[in-house]
Order: structure tokens, then C-alpha cells, then sequence
């Protein structure tokens, strides 16, 4: 299994020449261009406007966290804003933001510069924008899990406009993932599939996903509007429904959804990593092996995240634990090349300045300090005592989803920047947001860790003045507010860059190893 | 940590296990970053790998399906307490009928009394909870016996744990979200000492 693969594959070449794509854009074209460099330029910058509203959101309740007792939201309010932080993060912000960035890599990778099937791309874009007004209108207070029959008897009367943004969610993924398996098929007929850069293998993944998990996700949010309407009784167990149908039936997409933002994030660090590096992955069939596995498992380990209760028991029981436990294996076998990559050969001086490249280094970080607690979530003894909807799930996720997969969208953002701005990023404020970040998301996941491991229920607005929750709560909340001076900062260079940075020329990421040259040879074992 | 069970160190072991690998995969990628030495790993080194979390995965299941198998198994059946007690299965000292409800717990003893937010035990004593709600889908929590349940309406779910050696109030609550009163649902289990006996 000899590393035969050669650079131009691996996606270690410049893509592509700098240029001031967003400044030639007229509002037109932004809006309704099929350029699959306008739709990816517009998924990103909406994902940013998202992710301020989420994380404003998120500012508001942990400020009322801060402190044990009712300062300044009452439990409905608080939960809107619990609801619609956790929707508009990973429908709005983390979702898009990762696929708009395979959007805009993908193309010039698999070597056709057009995304096939653009046309889908931009209703899914447009669906997703609807969805997340009639969120905002309709103001849901029952979390993103939704589970009925509470989901059916809260609410004011504008609710069923959250269920039909469900169903909008649903279809607009669904359209993603066509567009993403479309390109990634047509790629492995053109270049074959022994051949296809790792980008590819990461949309074909994807796509399976996004298609055979959304239909029923649909399907759940129509069930829930003819529930609530009184049409049918499908889940309301006071009119014959049965509440199990729904758990089986909302995270068979649920789980796969976790998903749904790691591969791409997967897949734009295996483009970036030989990029900054110089160099080929070390094993590309381990990640080829990794993304098939993750993207079968992930279909089937979803009753792990309801099994304290009494219908996931005996066999099904068993059995999703040993698949929870074996999905484990491909997530660290992921891990496992990249720092074989990075310890292959000297990593080059231009790699270590690059803000992109630090991002991709924490990105790896958190997805251990992420990935390594789900042996202990995925056994059951030990998710009925301190894990199951306390907040050690929070933390989990919180590592996986900001930590990874929010570290690895803006290592693509900030390397596409010169490729859409024709200019360089601001070097300081890029490294200030990346260290805001890193701290406030370190301080944060081990905070939620440690109220987990107390047994900190999630969802709460109000709680007892323990001193194991009430000083971690205060940790957290200052954690949230130094993320959020990240952002600000982030927003600030890019907007500052776009017209003052440094124009950029030639290949922005050549690579520069004058300070690699007087270290140790690498040990050769082959 | 012991669980209800008296069983210490399972979840302790998990840790120390979660914690080694962690710290490895940390050294690993500050190594790849910092040393000066290059190494060209072998490709056979993964298959290596992988067989370790193969082991991983084969211990974890099997540890946390004996601890399950002690909880799940039909209380009826001989043996199922005998991990860490020599107490015959099945034979109860307080059996708590529980109403979780929007939001709160309501206890019922066995003498048909009710309780709101409060029920009482004896240290060490065994002690089912019959757990059921008619509304929505509740979750019940007693961090210090670790034991988490959850329950859709209409169907009655057995727990049982055994109550703290040391006198005290501790906490019970819903794990699961049940609506916006959910922060408000908490209940104490009291267990009393020999003097609230002597009292009485």
C-alpha cells in the first residue's frame, strides 16, 4: 500500500489565481448567480451573518447562566433563545458554511471549474434562508430535538410556521446533497475512482448522507404540523400516537446530521493539510476507509442518543453500543493521518505564519478532546449515570461542532479569502481571533465537561447555588463572551482586509521552508 | 465513584482509559509540531493501531453490558443483585410509586401517601422507583446513586437504587426536556438518620 499518489491529486497545488471576485459581483449576481463561486461566496458570508445571530443569542442566555436564579429571562423567552442559538448554528451557520466551502474547492479540484447542477445549489440556499425567517417569526421554545407530545402543546399560534422551516431544512439539505453526490460521481467517472482526490471522497460521503437522511426529517416535520393541527395522531400518544416513532423516526436524521458538517470539514483539511505542507497525506486509503465507515455507521448507531429509555434495551441496546463504540475507530483513524502527514517531514515556515494552518491544528486538537469522550458516551452504563442530557453532551458537541468543525471552517474561509478578495487577510487580527478562540472554546468544552460530570442537567434556565455548577457557569459564561470578541474581531479583518489588506499575488500559500532547513532528515521506515 | 450497584471504579477505569488516550493523541500532535525529529511512519503501524481500539472497543462493551445486565435484567431472577450485594434479588425495603408531571415528581409510598418534590429512605436500603407521567416525556435523575431513566407517557418504568450510607438530602431531577417549567423539576430523597428514627 505504497503512498503512490501525487500532489497535483492530493490537492496540493495552487488552485487557483487570487482575484476580487466579490468586488466584480453586483447585487445580481450575488443574489442570484449560478456561479458556483458566487452561490459558495454567498452561503459563506450568510453563514457568517448566522453565526453572529446564534452566537448573540448565546451571549444573551449565558449571561442569565452566569448566576444561579432569574436575573433576566424568564424560561420561555430563554428557551426561544436556547432553540434558536442551537438551529441557527447548525442549520444556519455550520451546515452551510462547510458546504459552501466544498462549493467553492470542489470545482477547481476535481478540475471542471463548474458545479454541476448549480441550480440546485441556489435553492437549497434560498429554502434555507425562508426556513430560518419562519423560525425567527414562528419563535419555538421546545429545543431543536422538538420531542412530542410537549413540542405539540407549546408554542403560540404561529408554531406550524417552525414545523414547515423543518420540512424547508429538509428539502434545502436534500438539494445540497444531490448537487454535492452529483459532482462527486461525475469526478470518480472522469477521473476514476483510484484516483479521485480526497474533496471528492468527501462530497460522495456527504451527499449519501444528505439524501438518505433528510427524507425522514421531512417526514417528521409534516407529521408534526398534521399532529398539531389535529389531523392525525401519529406521535401524540393522548390520541393513540406513539412517541417512539418519533425518536426512531427524528434521529435516524439526527444523528447522521452530526455528520452532515464533519465531512466536508474532514475533507477541506484534507485538501488544506498537503497544501501548507507541502506533501501528500500518509495513507490516503486509511482516509478513503474512514469517510466510507463514518458514512455507513453514522446511519446506524442513532438509538444511542435515546437509550435510557425503556424501548432500547436487549439486543438493539447491545448492538448500538458496539457500533457507537466501533464508529470510534474511523473518526481516529482520521486523526491518526494527519499527524502521520505532519510528522513526515519538516512543516515549512510559511505553514506555521498561516492563519489558516493554525486553525487546522486546534480544528485537530478539539476533535480529540471531542472524539475521545464518545467511548465513554457511547457505553451505556456510563451514559445512564453522567452523560445522558447533562451537560457532558453539550461538551461533546461543543468540541466536535465549534471546536472542529467551526476551527475548519475558518481555516477555509481564511483560505479562500485571497482567492475572493484578492487580498490578504489582516495577519494580527487573525491571529487575536484565533487565540480568542482557541482559549474561549478550551475554557468553555471543559467547563461543560466538568458540569456534566456533576450532573448538570441541560436546558435549564434556573438552577441550585452549588458551588461544582455555579463557578464553572461563571467560567462558561466569560468563555462565550471572549468567543464572541473573536468574532468581532474576525468581522473586522475581513471587512478591513477587503479593501486595505495586502493585494495578493502569485500563489498566496506558496510554500517557504527557510527555517526547515537545518533540521533533522526524516527517518525513513519504508 | 460507585454507582447504585456498589460497583466502584468502572467508570473510573473509563476515564483513566478516556484520559491516556487523550494525553497520547495531544503528545503526538505537540511532538508532530515541536520536535525536530521526522519520522515516516509505516503503513502496517495502523493495522497495529487499529487492533488496540479493537481491544478498546471489546472492553468497554463488555464492562458497561455486565453493569447493564445488573440493572436490566428482570428483577424477579436469581443472582440479578449480586454484583457488589449478598442480598437475595428482588426483595425490596421501600417501593416508591413516582408521578413526574409538568413540572414536578409526586411520590407515592407503599401505604398510599403522597409526597410532592420529597421522598424519604433509610441508608443502604433498596429501593424501587416505580417511574410513569401522563403528559410528556419525562427523564429521572439521582446523580448520587448515577443512575438516569427516562419514560414516555403511559408507560411504567422500574428503577431501583440504593439509597446513601450518609443521612442527607440529595437531588433528584428531570433529564429531559419536558417544557418551560423543566428547570423547576426537582425532588429531593431524603435519607434519614438513626435519630429522625428515634424522632419517629
Amino acid at each position: 500500500m505504497a503512498n503512490v499518489h501525487d500532489a497535483e491529486r492530493m490537492g496540493n497545488k495552487p488552485h487557483w489565481e487570487p482575484e476580487d471576485v466579490i468586488g466584480k459581483m453586483t447585487l445580481s449576481s450575488l443574489l442570484f448567480s449560478n456561479d458556483y463561486r458566487h452561490i459558495a461566496i454567498k452561503g459563506m458570508l450568510t453563514s457568517v451573518v448566522m453565526l453572529g445571530l446564534g452566537g448573540f443569542m448565546a451571549l444573551l442566555f449565558r449571561t442569565e447562566l452566569a448566576l444561579p436564579d432569574i436575573q433576566f429571562f424568564d424560561a420561555r423567552p430563554y428557551m426561544s433563545l436556547m432553540t434558536l442559538h442551537g438551529m441557527f448554528m447548525v442549520f444556519g451557520f455550520i451546515i452551510p458554511f462547510v458546504i459552501s466551502i466544498m462549493y467553492y474547492m470542489m470545482p477547481k479540484i476535481l478540475g471542471t471549474d463548474e458545479l454541476l447542477w448549480a441550480r440546485g445549489a441556489q435553492w437549497s440556499y434560498w429554502l434555507l434562508i425562508i426556513a430560518a425567517v419562519l423560525l425567527m417569526i414562528s419563535r419555538p421554545d421546545f429545543t431543536w430535538t422538538f420531542y412530542p407530545p410537549m413540542a405539540l402543546r407549546v408554542g403560540g399560534d404561529l408554531i406550524w410556521m417552525g414545523y414547515l422551516a423543518v420540512v424547508l431544512v429538509a428539502i434545502s439539505e436534500f438539494l445540497a446533497g444531490a448537487v454535492l453526490l452529483k459532482n462527486g460521481m461525475a469526478a470518480i467517472r472522469r477521473i476514476g475512482w483510484r484516483k479521485l482526490p480526497l474533496m471528492g471522497w468527501g462530497a460522495i460521503s456527504e451527499g449519501i448522507l444528505l439524501i438518505g437522511a433528510t427524507p425522514i426529517l421531512a417526514l417528521v416535520g409534516i407529521f408534526m404540523y398534521t399532529d398539531w393541527a389535529q389531523i392525525t395522531a401519529v406521535y401524540d400518544p393522548s390520541r393513540g400516537g406513539n412517541v417512539m416513532t418519533f425518536m426512531f423516526m427524528f434521529w435516524f436524521y439526527g444523528h447522521p446530521a452530526v455528520y452532515l458538517p464533519l465531512m466536508p470539514a474532514v475533507a477541506t483539511l484534507y485538501t488544506l493539510l498537503p497544501r501548507f505542507l507541502g506533501r501528500p497525506i500518509w495513507s490516503y486509503w486509511s482516509a478513503v476507509t474512514a469517510f466510507a465507515l463514518l458514512t455507513g455507521l453514522g446511519f446506524v448507531v442513532y438509538p444511542h442518543h435515546f437509550q435510557p429509555a425503556e424501548n432500547v434495551s436487549g439486543m438493539l441496546q447491545r448492538t448500538t453500543q458496539i457500533l457507537t463504540l466501533l464508529i470510534f475507530i474511523p473518526s481516529t483513524l482520521h486523526v491518526f493521518n494527519w499527524i502521520a502527514t505532519l510528522w513526515s517531514d519538516p512543516i515549512p515556515a510559511s505553514a506555521r505564519r498561516a492563519i489558516p494552518f493554525k486553525f487546522i491544528i486546534a480544528a485537530i486538537f478539539f476533535l480529540m478532546l471531542g472524539g475521545v469522550t464518545a467511548y465513554l458516551n457511547a457505553q451505556i452504563a456510563v451514559d445512564g449515570d453522567f452523560v445522558h442530557n447533562t451537560y457532558f453532551v453539550p461538551a461533546h458537541f461543543h468540541a466536535m461542532f465549534v471546536g472542529f468543525m467551526g476551527n475548519m471552517a475558518m481555516a477555509g474561509f481564511y483560505y479562500l479569502y485571497p482567492y475572493f478578495t484578492g487580498r490578504m487577510y489582516n495577519q494580527a487580527l487573525g491571529n487575536t481571533h484565533f487565540w480568542f478562540w482557541q482559549i474561549g472554546i478550551l475554557t468553555k468544552v471543559l467547563s461543560m465537561y466538568y458540569l456534566g460530570f456533576n450532573y448538570f442537567p441541560r436546558w435549564v434556565v434556573d438552577y441550585l447555588d452549588l458551588p461544582q455548577w455555579s463557578m464553572p457557569q461563571m467560567m462558561l459564561t466569560g468563555a462565550a463572551y471572549l468567543i464572541g470578541l473573536g468574532f468581532i474581531v474576525f468581522v473586522l479583518n475581513i471587512m478591513l482586509s477587503a479593501t486595505r489588506g495586502t493585494i495578493a499575488v502569485g500563489d498566496p500559500w506558496a510554500i517557504d521552508d527557510e527555517d526547515t532547513a537545518g533540521r533533522a532528515q526524516p527517518v525513513s521506515a519504508e | 465513584m460507585e454507582n447504585a450497584l456498589g460497583l466502584a471504579g468502572y467508570q473510573a477505569t473509563m476515564m483513566i482509559i478516556v484520559f491516556a488516550v487523550l494525553a497520547l493523541g495531544v503528545a503526538a500532535l505537540f511532538a508532530a509540531l515541536f520536535l525536530p525529529a521526522r519520522w515516516r511512519l509505516p503503513y502496517s503501524i495502523e493495522f497495529l493501531f487499529v487492533g488496540l481500539l479493537l481491544v478498546m472497543v471489546w472492553y468497554g462493551d463488555n464492562r458497561s453490558a455486565e453493569i447493564v445486565a445488573a440493572y436490566q435484567a428482570p428483577l424477579e431472577d436469581e443472582g440479578v443483585l449480586e454484583i457488589g450485594y449478598d442480598t437475595s434479588s428482588g426483595d425490596f425495603d421501600r417501593v416508591t410509586r413516582v408521578l413526574a408531571f409538568q413540572w414536578g415528581f409526586a411520590f407515592i409510598n407503599e401505604d398510599d401517601e403522597i409526597s410532592r418534590n420529597a421522598t424519604i429512605a433509610r441508608p443502604g436500603e433498596r429501593v424501587l422507583f416505580s417511574l410513569f407521567a401522563n403528559d410528556v416525556i419525562h427523564g429521572f435523575n439521582i446523580p448520587a446513586a448515577g443512575i438516569t431513566a427516562e419514560f414516555e407517557p403511559g408507560v411504567e418504568r422500574d428503577v431501583w437504587i440504593r439509597a446513601p450510607e450518609t443521612p442527607g438530602r440529595y437531588l433528584i431531577q428531570c433529564l429531559n426536556y419536558c417544557g418551560v417549567g423543566h428547570a423547576q423539576m426537582k425532588a429531593w430523597l431524603v435519607v434519614e438518620g438513626d435519630e429522625a428514627k428515634a424522632g419517629a
